[in-house]
């Protein structure tokens, strides 16, 4: 996020894109219900009438995948009816007279055709959006879940960008991060072209630098990204994993190949504290230790680095994950340092990493609600809101964006789109979710939200029970019949083992970040006769 | 276009018990009164919620107002003198605390009881001789065969402050609990009376969390928490990207409640949903993987030592990657672990193994 979680209440706009922000993010969405109280316009573009679009100025309510036409069109217009900010454009940007130019092919007409959301309805979402100060863009994996996730979001920054929107409190461009340590995964360099701290692996002075910290040379290759790992181990060409807190057999797209994948590894390490679907095919299973149990720092939406304290034991012979990882290079031959406690790890990762160089456990005891980076120095209160300077690097680009449709589209054999996603009850793979009365009383078993007149095409009645499938695999699950959905589109939940939703969704994925397809794939719903 | 968000704020000064203070157009006379650090006490009042006055605790004077009046609601305007102590703003105490002990469940030592979520009441009734009223005994119905596993009413306890109801239409904004009936029978109920999973509730248990007299508490709690010895421990959440703030509240070696730090004070605001404040049961479950496991040649796994289980997984990774080449390995790092955790899982892979096939669960 560039903006801060409490800048949400003050803000005059929300537009909240493919984010279902009461069941995803329940403590932000009450931030979202606070503002509107208050008085703040709220648009919400989703494919799904869900809860935020009840109570929303305006829902549109696109067909899945088709992002780039509606973002494009609200662009048409903001640049059309000319509403952009010239003096922002100007000083903080460049590339603005290109994009112009093929913004100009997106009609909101034409758009209206593709993305199913009424002209009217762009030009207005587009001018409240374009005539409003505090005006910020919430988006989660609904834009970024698509084999054009990036273009979804280039054309979100060109919006923020030709806006002004930056910079601002209460606006700005808002990823909500899905899993409590996403930003702070990716900070510390679990991605395989930086370093920590978004240092590419492929910059020989940067790779330098981590050499003499770690006293051995290191490979000056980028590496894969999760989806052609887990696609190079299916084609037999990765030959061992080690994973560490994943479910890679229910989270990743089109399971069947994971699987298919594992079998043929030749060693596989599962760190884990639960038994779980991919455990099945581990040589060695490594007991770690849940949030509870364990010292160390996660990083939120808003960059905020805060701690986590060990508060229990691991049970029996479980430890801490931090001393399993070292103990497995210490094994390995490689001379980990003694580090004494977590806190000692994170000042040799913060030692490397300019942006939060200023951070370290010993400060966060002294400030309450955690410190945002950047945060440079020892004396830096750290950054609420980023970009108020303008932007941090240069001139911020726009991008030129042409529409690419999904990768699987729905035809006669497979005439539904489904989508996946997450419930306010359950948690991804719910091996902890699962565990608890509540949202086993909420949710069960798993199920699919679809149109009555979908419903009625089938003849298919609530809670009725009935397969799905499509060209990668087949579950069955219950039919809810809800009109939060789009006639043609169902959505299903990716929480249950027995009966997984990636088994039928499509692993094509993004070109720049690999992101499966989550969002669209084609299926077809059967009925279970006699049951 | 007018925007009520973002309001234009004047300041000036207010006079409380004498002393000069600075105030905010649109604060309250307990928002100015609490950052000055003068007590003012409430019952009612929730930082989160738009005043409601009910409670009636926090009464006081105001120069030029013939009544006493709620300093909860009543906004400041400049110049005004307010008086937080005085004779008659003790009687008036003495008085309500007094009525309200007549209608709430009691301990031997006539206080109202104390419970596992507190009880304010009790704390404020320590500060009175109270009056000798009769026992009302109201006639408020709970809701005895409501099946929910969290959330637990108890009507004797409650003294209609509304607090759970306005948390649960102004911030949680579900509408899932009203206050319901008339006179003495007037409850906090669900629509129908139905039991809260049949409800729009969303079981985030803001209600239990709002609460100042314990009339709303944990199911999952320990029945003995008012006299379980607990230590609390500040952490953040394991689930979504939020950060919510938590206090794990622990006796012997195990999690017995979650709470959310006061409003205010972190990125939560007081707040919690269903997951961070109830999901905690997986932490002490039977089914945790307890010890290192080795597959053996028999394809069974079977339990090791540490020392077994890591010379395995040094070797196995190490055999594979002189057959095929660093290349050939994957390190598949978690967004679910801690910050130093994923530092050192690309450590691992870069420092050790010599490959940058690492990344993390939340990328695809």
């Amino acid at each position: 996020m560039t903006n801060s979680i409490d800048e949400i209440r003050d803000s005059e706009l929300m537009f909240v894109i493919g984010s279902n922000t009461t069941e995803a993010h329940p403590i932000i969405a009450m931030e979202m219900k606070r503002a509107r109280q208050r008085g703040a316009k709220l648009i919400v573009a989703d494919p799904r009438k869900i809860w935020l679009a009840e109570m929303a100025d305006l829902h549109l309510q696109l067909k899945p995948g088709t992002d780039v036409w509606l973002l494009s069109a609200m662009a048409h217009v903001i640049i059309s009816e000319g509403l952009h900010d010239r003096d922002f454009i100007e000083a903080n940007t460049e590339g603005f007279d290109a994009m112009a130019e093929k913004v100009a092919e997106y009609t909101p007409e034409k758009a209206e055709e593709i993305t199913g959301v009424p002209a009217g309805d762009i030009r207005i979402a587009a001018r409240l959006y374009a005539t409003t100060k505090h005006a910020g863009i919430y988006y989660t994996l609904g834009i970024t879940e698509h084999t054009h996730g990036t273009d979804n979001v280039y054309c979100l920054a060109n919006l923020v960008l030709m806006t002004g929107h930056l910079g601002v409190r209460s606006a700005g461009m808002n990823p909500l991060r899905g899993q409590n340590n996403v930003q702070g995964a990716n900070d510390a360099g679990a991605t395989p072209i930086f370093y920590p701290g978004y240092q590419p692996v492929t910059d020989s002075k940067v790779r330098e630098k981590f050499e003499n910290a770690w006293g051995v040379g290191l490979s000056p290759d980028n590496g894969l990204n999760l989806n052609v790992m887990m696609k190079e181990m299916a084609a037999g060409k990765l030959k061992a994993v080690y994973v560490m807190g994943e479910d890679i057999v229910i989270s990743e797209p089109n399971v069947t190949k994971v699987e298919v994948g594992l079998n043929q590894c030749e060693f596989v390490v599962c760190q884990e504290i639960f038994h779980n679907e991919t455990t099945r095919f581990a040589d060695v299973i490594l007991p770690g230790a849940c949030f509870a149990e364990k010292d160390g720092v996660f990083t939120n939406s808003d960059r905020r680095v805060q701690r986590v304290r060990k508060s229990v034991n691991p049970p029996g012979e479980a430890r801490e994950d931090w001393k399993i990882l070292c103990d497995v290079a210490r094994s390995a031959g490689y001379p980990m340092p003694d580090y004494e406690n977590a806190g000692e790890v994170f000042s040799e990762y913060a030692s490397l990493t300019p942006k939060i160089a200023g951070i370290s456990h010993q400060r966060l005891e002294e400030n309450v609600s955690g410190l945002q980076w950047p945060c440079p120095d020892e004396s830096h209160p750290g950054t609420p809101t980023l970009h108020v300077d303008g932007p941090m690097i240069g001139r911020a680009p726009f991008q030129v964006v042409d529409y690419r449709p999904s990768a699987e589209l729905p035809d006669n054999e497979y005439p539904l789109v489904l989508s996946t996603g997450r419930t306010l009850y359950h948690y991804n793979s719910a091996t902890q979710t699962r565990r608890d009365a509540g949202p086993v009383a909420k949710q069960r078993s798993n199920f699919i939200e679809m149109h009555r007149s979908d419903a009625r095409k089938l003849d298919l009645k609530h809670g009725e029970s009935v397969r799905v499938l499509s060209r990668r695999g087949e579950v069955e699950a219950e039919v809810w019949v809800s009109p939060r959905m789009r006639p043609g589109c169902i959505w299903m939940p990716m929480h249950f083992a027995e009966s997984r939703a990636n088994l039928l969704t499509n692993d094509a994925g993004d070109q720049v970040t690999g992101t499966g397809e989550y969002k669209v794939c084609a299926v077809r719903v059967e009925k279970l006769s006699n049951r | 276009m007018n925007y009520p968000n973002q309001k234009r704020v004047e300041t000036f000064s207010i006079e409380i018990n004498g002393r000069s203070c600075r105030a905010i157009s649109g604060e309250t006379v307990v928002d100015v009164a609490r950052r000055e650090g003068i007590e003012i006490p409430t019952l009612c009042h929730d930082t989160r919620l738009e005043p409601a006055g009910a409670c009636r605790v926090c009464l006081v004077e105001v120069e030029g107002q013939r009544r006493l009046q709620p300093g909860c609601a009543w906004k400041v305007y400049p110049d005004m003198k307010v008086t937080t102590e005085s004779g008659r703003i003790e009687k008036h105490r003495t008085i309500l605390y007094s009525m309200y002990m007549a209608d709430h469940q009691l301990d031997e030592s006539g206080l109202p009881v104390e419970t596992g979520n507190g009880n304010q009441l009790r704390e404020l009734c320590k500060t009175i001789d109270p009056l000798p009223l009769e026992p009302v005994n109201a006639p408020r119905a709970g809701r005895p065969d409501d099946v929910n596993p969290y959330i637990e009413f108890n009507p004797d306890l409650c003294i209609l402050c509304a607090r759970c109801t306005r948390y649960c239409d102004e911030v949680e904004a579900v509408n899932a609990i009203t206050l319901s009936n008339r006179g003495g029978e007037t409850t906090i109920a669900t629509a129908g009376n139905r039991g809260l999973l049949d409800t729009t509730c969303e079981l985030c248990g803001g209600c239990i969390a709002t609460c100042p007299t314990g009339a709303l508490i944990e199911k999952k709690a320990p029945e003995n928490l008012v006299t379980l010895q607990t230590e609390v421990t500040r952490s953040t959440c394991n689930f979504c990207g939020v950060g919510c703030q938590l206090d794990l509240h622990t006796h012997n070696d195990r999690v017995v409640k979650i709470t959310s730090p006061e409003p205010g004070e972190t990125v939560n605001d007081g707040n919690l949903c269903v997951k961070g404040r109830f999901a905690y049961d997986f932490i002490h479950h039977e089914d945790r993987i307890t010890t290192p496991l080795v597959r053996g040649t028999d394809g069974e796994l079977h339990p090791a030592s540490w020392e077994q289980a890591l010379t395995a997984v040094a070797n196995g990774l190490k055999s594979v990657k002189d057959k095929y080449g660093a290349d050939s390995l994957g390190f598949i790092s978690s967004s679910r672990c801690t910050g130093e955790e994923n530092y050192l899982m690309q450590k691992l892979s870069r420092a050790v193994f010599g490959t940058n096939n690492v990344h993390q669960c939340a990328a695809t």
